[in-house]
């Protein structure tokens, strides 16, 4: 139980300021980059028409999200956007599962990464739509319904980031803490394998999928 | 523990009458429903199993040298799951049982039927899990170090925004996972697109339930100056009770908007994308309201 919020943290001063590092977190992020270039260039190193096991995951990967995001944002932008929204979402998908090998930790599981990723989707969705519909335009939508609503609307835009990054961080953190607890609890006796495979592999599946599916929608709420 | 199991009461009891009005529907496939019934029925209850958890850490660990601070925050952890659980034990009742009569209409897709119901009162659970977060922080953090007067009342806020403030999410997410089992029963071959958009929807209904996560860590982790003063500490109790109260009712409406929007996306899937558009701007000025309150929160912790 001890272990429950803590955190290995390198502090560097530089120029009267305090920079912090998660240590675990970017080991683990490192961790999970590493993996995704190695099946990258696996999958895509023999390329053939009877593809091998490699191949067919990740051209399932490819073919699935590349649809998802033409359909959000038609033909010609998506080809410009879809390479994003897979990473993003083959990043994700394996930082959540990351948790359930011992020893290794999701680094979802800290604020900073789904605060960043979401920080990344709102600038790019912002930056798609001034490109799309000029600055003039993008800027009256601020002014909606009535101009006196502009400051509303502008914490109705950086309440996105926060649900986004909370929602993920809070269901990661949540369901590491519960498995932690309820083994705790137990003696790891029987429950913590089923407690892994709910929380670990399918919640992480599916709150990836959101986060990506989000930050799609966003941007496509902008350039429309 | 004790909102909890009424939470978890009432969804069962919901999913327990629809398979009743099921099987008088489709007497042969008695089997298959029951089963849907009990599976649906085991997630209903993981809420209050939740709470159980917080309730059994409650009851069990050592708090002799206690302070007032400390006793405030497992109150506050106690509120928070305690209505936490309320929201997601009722709502995941509401696929289960849309799930049982889709089963009377159309038992062919049990398969289909049973996967969309579980992915929806699994995303069903997240506001109670956002509790449970809350609940945790406080049972284990050491307050020790911080002023009796204004942390109390920081404390016992914390819990009650996010238990109150997931009562809402998790109403609404349910009534989305029901519209889109009683879509897949309708139209299995929309399955991807009706799953997809249910999914979409239950993220945005969980904002209002994220902002009161929000400003439950915020008041938990701000350090207040002591003070002898009463209306610090009543101002801060008081945002608790805004965020969590004002989280209520946009949370259960995005979920009807975001339930019609998955109704009838199954209906006419041909015009999915417009329906979406709709349904996310219907969402997004359902939401202000939950906005609104944060900010009237944020304004009594950090101006008052």
């Amino acid at each position: 139980m001890e272990e429950l919020g803590r955190i290995h943290q390198l502090i560097i001063p530089l120029m009267g300021h305090k920079l912090t590092f998660n240590l675990e977190v970017i080991l683990m992020t490192w961790i999970v980059i590493a993996l995704l270039i190695v099946f990258g260039f696996l999958a895509s190193r023999k390329k053939a028409i009877l593809p091998g096991p490699l191949q067919v995951l990740g051209e399932l990967f490819v073919a699935q999200l590349f649809g998802l995001t033409e359909e959000a944002l038609g033909k010609k932008m998506g080809r410009t956007y879809a390479p994003l929204i897979c990473s993003l979402f083959m990043f994700l998908l394996l930082s959540d599962w990351l948790g359930i090998i011992p020893h290794l930790e999701e680094p979802t599981k800290d604020l900073n990464t789904p605060l960043g990723l979401g920080l990344m989707g709102f600038f790019i969705a912002h930056y798609a739509g001034i490109k799309s519909k000029g600055f003039k335009e993008y800027a009256r939508e601020y002014f909606q319904p009535i101009f006196f609503m502009m400051p509303l609307n502008l914490i109705g835009e950086l309440a996105k980031v926060v649900s986004i990054s909370f929602r993920l961080f809070g269901n990661i953190m949540g369901g590491s803490i519960i498995i932690l607890v309820v083994s705790h609890l137990t003696y790891s006796v029987i429950l913590p394998p089923f407690l892994n495979a709910f929380f670990g592999l399918f919640v992480g599946a599916i709150q990836a999928f959101v986060f990506t599916m989000l930050t799609l929608v966003y941007i496509s709420v902008q350039v429309k | 523990m004790g909102f909890g199991a009424i939470g978890a009461a009432v969804g069962e009891g919901y999913t327990a009458a629809q398979a009743n009005a099921a099987l008088s529907r489709d007497p042969e496939n008695a089997g298959g429903i029951f089963k849907s019934m009990l599976v649906g029925q085991a997630i209903a209850e993981s809420a209050s199993i939740f709470a159980l958890v917080v309730a059994m850490i409650l009851l069990f660990s050592d708090f002799s040298n206690g302070s007032y601070v400390t006793v405030a925050a497992l109150f506050g952890a106690g509120l928070a799951m305690g209505f936490g659980a309320i929201g997601s034990g009722v709502g995941s009742g509401f696929p289960a049982g849309a799930a049982c009569v889709g089963l009377a209409r159309q038992p062919a897709i049990s398969g289909k039927l049973t996967t969309n119901m579980l992915i929806g009162s699994a995303v069903c659970q997240t506001p109670s899990i956002f509790a449970m977060v809350t609940a945790f922080i406080l049972l284990f953090s050491d307050f020790s170090q911080s002023p009796v007067n204004p942390t109390w009342a920081a404390v016992l806020g914390a819990g009650l925004a996010s238990g109150l403030g997931a009562i809402g999410s998790g109403i609404g997410g349910g009534s989305v996972a029901e519209a889109s089992s009683e879509g897949v029963a309708r139209q299995p071959g929309a399955l991807t697109t009706v799953t997809n958009v249910m999914l979409l929807g239950q993220a945005i209904t969980q904002t209002p339930a994220i902002l009161a996560l929000l400003v439950s860590f915020i008041l938990i982790f701000k350090s207040y100056p002591a003070t002898g003063a009463i209306a610090p500490a009543m101002a801060l109790l008081a945002s608790g009770l805004c965020m969590g109260i004002g989280a209520i009712g946009p949370g259960i409406g995005e979920g009807i908007a975001s339930s019609g929007g998955v109704r009838w996306i199954a209906r006419n899937s041909s015009i999915a994308g417009d329906l979406t558009r709709t349904m996310l701007v219907g969402m997004a000025v359902a939401e202000s309201t939950a906005i609104y309150s944060m900010v009237i929160a944020l304004v009594l912790i950090f101006v008052v």
